[in-house]
């Protein structure tokens, strides 16, 4: 598995100026700094019903303006679902076909990166979840949305009860396998991967081992097990194709290799042009490497989403555009929103908005904390790293080194990072003994 | 790089396509729903719908020459479709009694989604003054169950909110203190519009009423009279005789074919008494089933009791024409009051209030009903009683009148109890 999870690599800037987060975190002392939590948080949550009260709806002014983009139907993935929700009317006990248009409207969710079409994805098994048992296949979609919208655990227990129903399950394989690597479980993982490899063959155990050799200390042997799978075949979908270039290029960048990992994205966005994760992963990469402008050209076509929205944020910032103010707060407005509503499927993008557009690490660091309870990821590594040391409380990330010394991750960016918490530790600790002895 | 043996295989192509990946770009779907009281007027909230236009084409498709780019006239002429979808998947309860929203104004406003359609609606909570507010949200729940209904309320200053969804499709909110004399006022008023407005409780009290400035009289003439011959003549509204009650009561009592005829009441008086008992026992008996609905210890199916009311009319009625029941018509009105007090309650159905204010307002509806009924009877009955002698009165209003309250409670009867639609009937089948 490959974390194309939008991640945000802010180390850029943490590299320009360390000190300046470093010696602003320390010097504002505690009162300022929970004032600062304090202001944020009711920011948030008394200016933003403020900020929508400001808004006033309205009449447009001609029948012939265009207020909202819908998938049209000159999309053939659009085209696609149409097809399979006419059959499905026409024959709606069929759960062959219910089953397709589900995995169809996750499948656009996935790349589109709108979250919508898994409600509407759950709303089409729906009659088939009220069955006892529920079919497998029915369960293994149902197991997929809930992975999808962070639920990990609840998609655990389900694909656990799938796994023993039908041990044979190469997808839920995967999918366990998938969960326990965003979730830090490797051992689970390396089990998951060889089950898989027993009922599936020999790609599939080596994508699903590579995807954990990536990224538990071995990424040069996961590269040369992904060269051998990079051509998969004439027959193979674009998706997989763009899936193992994203792959690699992932763990071209643990290995330090920026200019194989660069191809890598080019290749994988050729396969699937303006897919969401790869826009984010490949914005991250570029932001590491100080290049804002390119981050702008890739993104800018792309702001309806979420993250491509930070990620353009982000580069504005970089380059003191002067949209950055608007956009920050479109942002901000964005968060208010998922919070207002209960989602906290962004506590990732969010801790990373607070500490490097708000410039709040107190309330970043309550965020990466909290995001860490659900995943660990590398990018969920670097974040709470960084909120923690901009906080000045390393020893916050404390779990993020348990899990690093178990896993033996290996990547540049991690490791400076690393590297900068146990220069603090240290030298906190050195100032404790000055104290302690005068 | 190209090794055969690590070419993918058919079978799994599909697999890695669901590996969805751990985080989404959008949120998911919402709408905002704000409902504010009106300082102006008790009974009304104005609502306001803020509705994602893609969700509303994902439902009901909104995007008409499917061009992928929704334009405010598509939005327009969608209008009807979109609250009439929207409103019927909401219903907002005063004290649970449902109050009825209607679309006033359309508009759009941007969210950070996108756009959304925003209905403002009127919600006219009529039965009463709510105390307790109470919001069922259903958008979407069968074509994305992730939907959420953000829901603000304002009332005076003091603003509350909930998240519902279908897992939560309700919240309640104490909107104001429970004012007992308000309540009571205003269910007072809904008692008199409710029996004004009931035409069935009309016609009922009408039949009992109209015979009772006459009196029905035996005609005493021998034993000459076949059943074919009752002509009208005997529905004249002559002063007959007051003799021959005497021995022929005790024949009439054995002839099946005794005649009888209407006489008008000399004065005022007896006509009273008898409109006195008939009001009251209906009143009596109507109270007793209304207040034991409404608290929820009886629960009759609505068919039943509407099907009841139109019986109760059929016999009220036909009593005017063959009358079994001559003397204790409020035995008719006591009788059949249990069931017109159940189909008062429908009104009421599902009122819930804490105990006092409870007592107030069905107290209130029963007073209004009350008076509501008192104000026909003041209206009727003084010029039933000036026209009593005419042959207009005992041929055609009492006569005729009831042969087409019969008619019009047979109608009703048909299609309540067997459900079957009689053309012309619904219009006058009260609601």
């Amino acid at each position: 598995m490959y974390f194309r999870d939008p991640a945000l690599s802010m180390s850029i800037m943490m590299r320009q100026e360390p000190d300046r987060f470093m010696a602003s975190a320390r010097d504002t002392g505690h009162v300022l700094r929970r004032c600062a939590f304090l202001l944020a948080f009711f920011w948030l949550i008394a200016a933003a019903p403020a900020m929508a009260d400001n808004r006033a709806p309205y009449i447009p002014t001609s029948p012939d303006i265009v207020l909202e983009h819908v998938p049209s139907s000159t999309d053939p993935r659009v085209r696609h679902f149409d097809q399979l929700q006419v059959e499905l009317r026409r024959n709606p006990g069929d759960m062959q076909r219910a089953l397709k248009l589900a995995d169809a409207y996750i499948d656009y969710a996935r790349s589109t990166g709108d979250a919508r079409y898994l409600g509407r994805a759950l709303a089409v098994i729906e009659p088939w979840m009220q069955r006892k048992p529920v079919p497998v296949p029915v369960l293994l979609t149902h197991a997929t949305i809930l992975q999808s919208r962070h639920f990990f655990a609840d998609a655990r227990k389900e694909l656990t009860s799938i796994l023993t129903r039908d041990p044979g399950n190469a997808q839920a394989w995967l999918t366990v396998a998938t969960v326990a690597l965003v979730q830090g479980d490797y051992p689970t993982a390396n089990d998951s991967c060889v089950h898989l490899a027993e009922v599936s063959g020999n790609f599939m155990g080596m994508l699903c081992t590579a995807q954990l050799r990536s990224i538990d200390g071995h990424a040069k042997q996961a590269y040369a097990l992904l060269g051998f799978i990079e051509d998969p075949g004439p027959k193979a979908p674009a998706t997989i194709k763009a899936y193992i270039e994203g792959l690699m290029a992932d763990t071209a960048m643990h290995l330090g290799k920026s200019d194989e990992a660069e191809k890598h994205f080019k290749a994988a966005l050729q396969w699937t042009p303006g897919d969401n994760f790869l826009l984010a992963d490949y914005a991250d990469f570029l932001l590491d490497q100080n290049r804002p402008r390119d981050v702008i050209a890739l993104v800018k076509d792309y702001t309806q989403s979420d993250t491509s929205l930070l990620r353009l944020v982000m580069a504005e910032d970089a380059l003191h555009s002067p949209r950055a103010q608007a956009d920050i707060a479109q942002m901000q407005a964005r968060f208010a929103a998922m919070e207002q509503r209960g989602s906290h499927v962004f506590q990732r993008e969010q801790a990373i908005f607070e500490l490097y557009l708000k410039h709040d690490p107190a309330r970043s660091l309550e965020l990466a904390r909290e995001n860490w309870s659900v995943q660990r990821a590398p990018q969920d590594m670097r974040i709470f790293l960084e909120s923690a040391l901009a906080a000045g409380k390393p020893q916050a990330a404390q779990p993020v080194l348990d899990l690093i010394q178990q896993s033996h991750l290996q990547d540049p960016r991690v490791d400076r990072l690393l590297e900068q918490a146990s220069a603090a530790q240290s030298n906190s600790g050195a100032t404790a003994q000055t104290a302690a002895n005068p | 790089m190209s090794h055969e043996c690590f070419r993918l295989r058919a079978p799994l192509i599909g697999l890695l396509l669901l590996v969805s990946l751990p985080a989404f770009a959008h949120k998911e779907s919402d709408a905002y729903l704000t409902l504010r009281t009106d300082p102006a007027n008790a009974h009304a909230l104005h609502g306001q719908w803020d509705i994602a236009l893609r969700d509303l084409d994902f439902a009901i498709g909104i995007d008409s020459n499917h061009d992928g780019a929704i334009t405010w006239g598509e939005v327009q002429a969608h209008r009807a479709a979109i609250e009439n979808y929207a409103l019927a998947r909401l219903t907002i309860k005063g004290d649970g009694l449902t109050c009825e929203a209607q679309p006033t104004t359309q508009k759009i406003d941007e969210h950070t989604d996108g756009a959304y359609d925003v209905i403002f609606f009127d919600s006219i909570c009529g039965k009463e003054i709510p105390s307790k507010l109470t919001v069922v949200y259903r958008l979407f729940e069968d074509v994305d169950p992730y939907h959420r209904g953000i829901i603000t309320i304002h009332n005076r200053g003091i603003t509350a909110g909930a998240v519902l969804g279908p897992e939560n499709p309700g919240t309640s909110l104490d909107i104001r203190k429970a004012d007992r004399w308000g309540q009571f006022t205003s269910f007072v008023v809904d008692g008199i519009w409710h029996i004004w407005t009931g035409i069935d409780h009309l016609l009922f009290i009408l039949s009992l009423l109209l015979p009772a400035v006459l009196i029905r009289r035996r005609i005493d003439k021998g034993n000459d009279n076949g059943p074919g011959s009752n002509g009208s003549g005997h529905w004249n509204g002559a002063q007959t005789q007051i003799a021959g009650f005497s021995g022929g009561g005790a024949i009439a009592a054995f002839r099946p074919n005794a005649r009888y005829e209407w006489v008008a009441v000399s004065n005022w008086w007896p006509a009273f008494i008898d409109v006195v008992k008939i009001v009251s026992a209906f009143t009596l008996s109507h109270s007793v089933t209304l207040t034991l609905a409404v608290l929820g210890i009886v629960d009759l199916p609505s068919r039943l009791v509407e099907s009841g009311i139109a019986i109760s009319v059929i016999v009220a009625a036909g009593n005017n024409l063959y009358p079994i029941i001559r003397q204790r018509v409020w035995l008719i009105a006591f009788a059949f009051g249990f069931v017109h007090g159940l189909g008062f309650a429908s009104a009421l159905s599902g009122l819930q209030l804490p105990p006092l204010a409870m007592a107030a307002s069905l107290g209130g509806f029963n007073v209004g009903v009350e008076i509501g009924q008192e104000t026909i009877v003041l209206l009727v009955m003084p010029i039933a009683f000036l026209l009593r002698r005419t042959v207009f009165y005992q041929k055609y209003v009492l006569r005729w009148g009831s042969v087409i309250i019969i008619a019009m409670a047979t109608g009703w009867l048909m299609q309540r109890a067997f459900d079957v639609l009689i053309p012309g009937f619904s219009a006058i089948l009260p609601k």
